[in-house]
């Protein structure tokens, strides 16, 4: 199976129901591991289906193929559907092509850095 | 893992046995790969360095092509060869002008299908939402037809389909993301 570490850190929220975490991805996503993987972001689904806010932290991500980029776009629509938000950091450019031509980048807004993606996250 | 590369031109002499000198005349290679997915890391890396190090192709190309040849490696492992057979990847580089990769199973696998019926899935795919609510479907239509000049499917006699992607260099969008300074390298280096 393909190298790939998920950590998972709680974001300071002020006040409200709402839930933010800050998801880091290092390593490669391919078909190994990714239906493993990904279970670890449904479970997170799971346990807060209304307004979750998560911030993928892709820089440590070397590669995606089609099927995470699949992934990619239930966990949008699920977490879109309970009111919470969805958005990338500090993606590697051949991360940011593969988004784009797939046409994800339309959907999930992208942020060159944390700090930025944390703002537009929370705001 | 079986690998077989080949230059139609002579062999420098005193050349290192890890470097393959640049020529004008196409530089073609043979992977035959156990039907497994735990090999396609491994064809990732290689494809990246081919590309980079022997091609004319960008940074960005090299790994627009290394999401190509896992996505049909995928498509060969999931639908056209069953475990225990092999896949087959051919790469071509024709110095200035196109790289070419052709992909072929042996048409045992649990999903076989059609050259034409892929053809068609491709062709219905291709101006789907992204939110189609499907997990797989994206990597022929969005990632292999978007970043290729020529995608042909045909079926092999013998059984299979053979898949065959060409990308030219003299395409205008790609002159402006040439690397600077591998107009004519004296060696690459696969490693």
């Amino acid at each position: 199976m393909t190298d790939v570490n998920i950590i998972i850190e709680d974001l300071a929220v002020s006040g409200g129901d709402k839930v933010a975490k800050q998801v880091t991805f290092k390593g490669q996503l391919d078909e190994t591991n990714v239906d493993e993987k990904s279970k670890i972001i449904y479970a997170l689904i799971e346990q807060n289906p209304k307004n979750l806010n998560l911030l993928l932290d892709f820089e440590g991500l070397e590669y995606m193929n089609s099927k995470s980029i699949g992934y990619l776009t239930d966990w949008f629509s699920k977490i879109s559907e309970g009111g919470g938000k969805i958005v990338i950091a500090k993606a590697r450019p051949n991360i940011m092509d593969i988004l784009e031509v797939v046409g994800l980048t339309q959907l999930i807004n992208t942020f060159p850095t944390l700090d930025e993606a944390k703002l537009a996250l929370l705001s | 893992m079986d690998q077989n590369i080949k230059s139609t031109d002579a062999p420098v002499q005193g050349q290192e046995q890890n470097k393959i000198e640049k020529k004008s005349n196409p530089l073609e290679i043979t992977i035959i790969l156990p039907t497994q997915a735990y090999f396609l890391s491994g064809i990732r890396d290689f494809t990246l360095k081919l590309i980079k190090n022997m091609t004319d192709f960008s940074e960005q190309w090299a790994y627009r092509f290394q999401s190509i040849v896992d996505e049909l490696c995928n498509n060969a492992i999931e639908h056209g060869s069953r475990e225990g057979e092999t896949i087959k990847i051919h790469f071509q580089n024709k110095p200035h002008d196109y790289i070419q990769i052709v992909i072929e199973d042996s048409g045992t696998g649990a999903h076989p299908l059609k050259a034409g019926e892929i053809e068609k899935l491709v062709q219905d795919r291709k101006s789907q939402s992204v939110l189609n609510g499907l997990l797989r479907g994206r990597g022929l239509p969005k990632i292999v037809a978007e970043w290729s000049d020529e995608l042909e499917f045909s079926d092999i006699q013998e059984g299979g389909i053979r898949v065959r992607v060409r990308k030219y260099l003299n395409d205008p969008k790609l002159k402006a993301q040439l690397p600077t300074g591998l107009e004519n390298p004296a060696h690459i280096v696969l490693n």
